[in-house]
């Protein structure tokens, strides 16, 4: 399903791949670790989670069910493990923070699963075109130019000696 | 290739790929680069049968190699490759389009044990080399002498090997960046070395003047990188071989003792599979990884004892060092340099320029306090030192018949990894380095060069570190004693005819060093002897096993 994003572009928002519940614990999880601050608070909640169920899509069948399965955990682990009669999505993102680092600095499974989340995120995060923007880079500005450079310099070579340029 | 269905060609503008330009707005000559007797799996709708004179599964550094020169010797050659055909022209910036397109799993690989360690690899045509940093070292010298000498593997000695690897580099066409293409990060780099009197190599890498784009590990949208899909691919497939994407080989067939081809499915769009087929030929070759490989072989019920032992990993750590001027490491070329001095202790130091993205991936923190050091990415050069690990892992097949890796990094290894980020600290704070971020879990930065004591005072405990790698290797070793390898000195399964292997997976060790040319090398080598066997068998009639054995 196609839906409209926080800037005004069109991003797929793959919603039938991951249940409406996880989906909302995963938007719950973006909004608590995502980056903030220094620079990093543009509001693109809504294309990370569209970008991180679309990467999840793309996992081999495992580690997707174990994405699901660790979703379900944050969601419905916060009595066992934030002593908060809450779900996860109902709390503010300071409290899933603070319980989310809580799991980072420990070990085993949620260890696990936190650092695979964080991995999606920060990835979908800072690839974001309005991230890099902040951080004042042109990939594929640079990428642009540099094809083109590359094309007339092999050009010119070419023309200079076609016999070492055939392929 | 008689088949039940004519390989169709893939023509330039009906996929709406760019033509090649002319002078007044030229293209890389990469982007005109024809693909002839290619098919896609995924139009095929029915059960196939292919008959060839030799098949090769798989389309990276040692299958394209293998193809084309079992090509030039004559052969009616069909390469099998599970992933697709993507052209220079469609690769992009976007490492997420990039790496769901390019990579296995998307990049999400893990090898399992203490510790876990994230691995990367190609799935498309041209395998890894589509997505490596084109870095093309030859073989140590002492890891030959000791292949030869020790090992007994008779030819792979420095002498032995040189024309071999004199070839792979005229096909990869090697040459060092020029120095208009060097980023800060590269001076960075060269003046902390050079401070601390270390000898810097300058990098030899596969690519016609590449300009610095830095964009090698999500494919080279400029074409200077030299990799299969724009070498050896496109001349084999120009002089007769076949190739068939989204073709996923299952197991080998035999006849006895005899490989007679393989079996597998053809796969859809969405990657599952829709149909299979079958491949016949006197000759298979695996080229599918030193992961995949012994995953077919055991799915193939081969019993071999050594088949995906002696797994070797080459671990990378990564150490980043903040500086207080601007670096931009996303401009410059990718690794000009290597530092080579530590090789023989086991520890090879370089670094790349990675995109925030997958930066952020290993630095430590969330929310705010992450983003505290994301901001300076711009002031980041990322170093990383890789091990030539000694420690030895295995594939296995899991409940779902995929193979999988384990891998426990010993006590010795432990070390060289500690050896390895305290000498690339080092170097990080001689280039003038505020501040270093660690792979270790209890001991994430230090500040001043005098805190590098404290990465030797930590207990070497395996599970504090962060590793990758993509490098792994030598899960179908060669070796003369079948109960040390699972191949022979020529590369061919130990006891079935006909069935060899052309990836990292025959490699007899670690090697310490960006395996590429050395899986050319090796794999240049052993296809000739297979050539030389195949002859002997036409002419002696089938009494000569091709590849089993001792040559």
């Amino acid at each position: 399903m196609a839906s409209e994003s926080t800037d005004g572009s069109l991003v797929t928002v793959s919603r039938g791949l991951l249940a409406r519940a996880r989906l909302r614990t995963l938007r719950a999880v973006v909004a608590a670790i995502r980056p903030r601050g220094h620079g990093f608070d543009q509001p693109i909640d809504d294309d990370v989670v569209a970008e991180v169920a679309e990467s999840i899509r793309h996992l081999p069948m495992g580690l997707r069910v174990w994405f699901e399965t660790g979703l379900a955990l944050v969601e419905y682990g916060t009595p066992l493990y934030a002593r908060r009669m809450r779900r996860f999505s109902s709390l503010t993102p300071a409290e899933g923070l603070a319980l989310l680092s809580r799991w980072e600095h420990g070990r085993g499974l949620r260890n696990a699963l936190v650092r695979g989340l964080r991995f999606l995120i920060f990835f979908s995060f800072y690839q974001h075109h309005r991230v890099l923007e902040a951080l004042q880079i042109d990939w594929p500005g640079r990428a642009a130019t540099l094809i083109r450079l590359r094309a007339e310099l092999m050009h010119r070579e070419a023309e200079s000696d076609p016999a070492s340029h055939a392929h | 290739m008689p088949t039940e269905h004519e390989p169709a060609s893939i023509s330039i503008a009906g996929n709406g790929n760019t033509p090649p330009g002319d002078a007044a707005d030229p293209v890389p000559p990469e982007y005109g680069i024809a693909y002839p007797n290619v098919t896609d799996g995924t139009t095929l709708t029915r059960d196939q049968v292919f008959v060839a004179d030799a098949i090769v599964v798989g389309t990276g550094a040692g299958g394209a190699t293998a193809a084309a020169r079992l090509r030039d010797a004559g052969l009616d050659v069909l390469m099998l490759e599970e992933g697709k055909l993507h052209r220079t022209e469609t690769f992009t910036t976007d490492p997420g389009t990039m790496i769901r397109r390019l990579y296995r799993d998307a990049g999400t690989t893990m090898i399992l044990g203490r510790p876990p360690i994230l691995f990367a690899e190609g799935k498309c045509v041209g395998g890894s080399t589509v997505i490596n940093g084109g870095m093309s070292w030859r073989t140590p010298e002492r890891i030959l002498l000791h292949w030869e000498r020790v090992l007994g593997l008779e030819g792979l000695g420095p002498k032995g090997m040189e024309p071999y690897f004199d070839e792979a580099e005229r096909i990869l066409h090697v040459e060092p960046n020029h120095e208009d293409t060097f980023g800060r990060n590269s001076h960075l780099f060269l003046e902390g070395a050079r401070r601390l009197g270390w000898p810097v190599e300058h990098n030899p890498r596969n690519m016609k003047r590449c300009v610095g784009l830095n964009n090698c590990a999500l494919g080279c949208p400029t074409g200077a990188k030299q990799a299969m899909h724009v070498t050896e691919i496109p001349r084999a497939l120009a002089h007769g071989a076949s190739l068939i994407t989204n073709a996923r080989v299952d197991r080998v067939l035999f006849l006895g003792t005899r490989a007679v081809g393989v079996r597998g499915r053809l796969l859809g769009e969405d990657g599952r599979p829709r149909c299979l087929f079958q491949a016949h030929a006197p000759l298979v070759v695996l080229a599918a990884g030193a992961r995949h490989t012994p995953g077919i072989l055991k799915r193939s019920w081969l019993r071999g004892r050594m088949i995906g032992r002696g797994l070797h990993t080459h671990p990378n750590a990564k150490v980043i060092g903040i500086f207080e001027q601007r670096i931009d490491p996303w401009v410059g070329a990718h690794q000009v340099f290597h530092v080579h001095r530590f090789l023989e202790e086991g520890v090879l130091i370089g670094y790349a320029a990675v995109p925030p993205g997958i930066l952020a991936m290993g630095l430590p923190g969330l929310g705010e306090e992450h983003a505290a050091l994301m901001s300076k990415y711009n002031h980041m050069l990322s170093a990383a030192t890789l091990v030539e690990d000694q420690s030895e892992g295995r594939v296995v097949l899991g409940i779902d018949r995929q193979p999988y890796m384990l891998f426990n990094l010993g006590l010795r290894d432990v070390e060289t990894v500690h050896r390895g980020v305290a000498l690339t600290a080092e170097l990080l704070f001689a280039a003038g380095a505020k501040q270093v971020l660690l792979p270790f879990a209890d001991l994430q930065s230090i500040d001043t060069i005098d805190d590098i004591r404290r990465i030797y005072e930590r207990p070497p405990v395996a599970a504090t570190i962060e590793l990758m790698t993509v490098h792994i290797m030598s899960s179908t070793r060669m070796a003369v004693d079948p109960r040390m390898g699972a191949t022979n000195a020529s590369g061919g399964v130990h006891g079935i005819d006909g069935l060899v292997i052309a990836d990292a997976g025959a490699l007899p060790s670690s090697i310490g060093v960006n395996p590429q040319e050395t899986i050319m090398a090796l794999a240049l080598r052993n296809t000739d002897r297979w050539i030389d066997m195949m002859g002997e068998r036409r002419r002696r009639g089938a009494a000569v096993a091709i590849g089993a054995g001792q040559p």
